[in-house]
């Protein structure tokens, strides 16, 4: 299985570092989670995927295109490949959730395209994510729940038919229904729509339940890399503090006391 | 013996901390001169931008036609407001200074030539800090905290181009025309003011506001207006793009803004007598 995403000794730091030379390679159609606690640069990582945020050091390769060093047409292509799902939604305040998940086709097919087949589009990304159409298309991003939010977000970022799907953190603040709900659909839209997709989550269950590989990133490094089976198995310290709901607490305590300071929180 | 311990630290300290407080007071200043060049550069690169993009054909014209509804229409009661109050204001302080040696005609004169001058512009440009300004950097800097800004980028749009450059070209386009109505306003509202206070007649007013006239006053105070409408929503959009840290953060940085905005119209103001009025 070729590689969609590669992330090559990817360092960067704010006022301490964040990411100390992540290496990890994300196989092309694979749901893969990224966990880990939290300030340890997930969301970072996420961010460099598509050049929100520029590593220090290192380079991140989205289909055999660098993003550090490929230059602002390079970016732009990688950017067209990339569906973006953020943790708040992210979506335009003052347009209805018509424009905003219009926003996520390219400008070029967007002034190409009739305002029919913008409109058949818009509905059908929408019912991807189980939203009707006819209920949410002239509503307000503030008028909708926060799931619903979350939805339109996912809505927004596959109408531009992505082949990769970058998640970061997309249950945050959603109740453990709708948390189910959003991760079934991540599943659902990992096959019909056969993308590579890349989820930072805290929600542990929801990410082995849905991913083929989960990779554990703390003090700037990916620690463990394997498949959901692989790491339930795993003695790896913060593996098991992660699995083990009741020692949660317990567990962190021990590994912050041996393994030194967390890195800060950006 | 302890005493002279004891003095003996106190010169040492007396002596360490003065070089101490030099080097601190060079370093902040380092800092004040790079934060000041940061801001510049990035100034003019938010400007070189807005103009590729014009040039390119590439800004949403229907963007700054909303732009430019927001703030000139909008605007326009707050503006004719101010100017009526400062028409009345000048009007009445002239004629209370003048004394029987100058003929009260001059009230006309000094009255136009304020208002043209510097009221009009000065007085529509604090407005303008006030409602576009602020607000051009609250909008930005919240879409920016709340990852919107992001997640333009991550759509493909250029923020420059689909956020700022529609609101620096309607600040160019707009200015001008919202100076020349309180220019208008300023002066009507100045001859009412001197015929209600000083019993100086229109006919009178006006002699004596075209005997001083020179028609650059026009050119002067739209050239005014037209860097004023650059500055205000140049600088407003660089400061909303770099706000960082929640709504602390974009309370901060429009306040910043604000200050920003109103200590570069005051001195791009007084730029323009030696560089205009020569």
């Amino acid at each position: 299985m070729s590689s969609m995403v590669e992330y090559r000794g990817v360092y960067k730091a704010f006022d301490a570092p964040v990411l100390a030379g992540v290496e990890l390679e994300v196989r092309r159609g694979e749901t893969l989670a990224v966990i880990g606690p939290s300030g340890t640069g997930k969301s970072v990582l996420l961010k460099t995927t598509i050049g929100l945020i520029t590593p220090d050091r290192g380079d991140v390769l989205v289909a055999g295109e660098s993003v550090v060093f490929g230059g602002a047409a390079a970016l732009q292509r990688v950017r067209r490949k990339v569906g973006y799902v953020f943790q708040n939604a992210a979506l335009f305040d003052s347009m209805t959730v018509f424009e905003n998940v219009s926003q996520g086709i390219a400008e070029e097919e967007l002034r190409r395209i009739g305002r029919r087949e913008l409109l058949d589009r818009v509905a059908s990304a929408l019912e991807h994510v189980n939203l009707d159409p006819g209920a949410v298309l002239g509503k307000l991003p503030a008028e909708l729940s926060g799931g619903m939010r979350k939805r339109v977000g996912l809505a927004r970022a596959i109408i531009g038919r992505p082949e990769i799907l970058l998640y970061d953190e997309p249950v945050t603040g959603l109740d453990p229904v709708n948390s189910a709900v959003v991760h079934r659909m991540i599943a659902r839209l990992a096959s019909e729509l056969d993308v590579t997709s890349i989820l930072v989550t805290h929600d542990i269950d929801g990410a082995l339940g849905i991913s083929d590989r989960v990779a554990l990133l703390d003090s700037g490094r990916i620690q463990f890399v394997g498949t959901p089976t692989e790491l339930r198995q795993s003695e790896l310290p913060l593996a098991r503090a992660f699995l083990d709901r009741d020692q949660v607490g317990e567990d962190l305590s021990a590994i912050m006391g041996t393994a030194g300071s967390v890195p800060t929180a950006v | 013996m302890s005493k002279g311990v004891g003095e003996g630290v106190v010169a040492t300290g007396g002596e360490e901390s003065r070089p101490g407080r030099l080097s601190e007071a060079l370093v902040r200043l380092a800092r004040l001169w790079e934060e000041t060049c940061r801001h510049a550069g990035e100034l003019a690169l938010l400007l070189w931008q807005t103009v590729v993009h014009l040039v390119r054909g590439r800004v949403p014209l229907r963007s700054i036609l909303d732009e430019m509804h927001w703030m000139g229409v909008q605007s326009l009661p707050l503006v004719i407001i101010t100017a009526l109050l400062s028409g009345v204001v000048t009007s009445q302080q002239g004629g209370y200074q003048f004394t029987s040696s100058i003929p009260l005609y001059v009230l006309g004169s000094v009255v136009t030539t304020s208002v043209v001058l510097e009221l009009g512009p000065v007085l529509t440009a604090v407005v303008l800090i006030g409602r576009v300004g602020a607000r051009i950097t609250a909008e930005f800097g919240t879409m920016k905290v709340s990852e919107q800004i992001d997640a333009l980028h991550s759509l493909g749009r250029d923020p420059v181009r689909v956020l700022a450059a529609p609101r620096i070209i309607a600040g160019v386009l707009t200015v001008p025309a919202l100076v020349a109505i309180a220019d208008l306003v300023g002066i009507f509202a100045g001859m009412v003011a001197a015929q209600a206070t000083s019993g100086l007649g229109p006919e009178a007013f006006f002699y004596g506001a075209r005997l001083y006239w020179h028609n650059w006053n026009i050119v002067y105070s739209m050239m005014k207006a037209v860097t004023f409408g650059l500055a205000i929503p140049l600088i407003a959009s660089h400061m909303g793009f770099r706000i960082r840290g929640g709504a602390e953060g974009v309370g901060r940085g429009t306040t910043t803004s604000v200050m920003f905005m109103t200590l570069a119209i005051l001195i791009l103001d007084a730029l323009f007598p030696p560089l205009f009025l020569n």
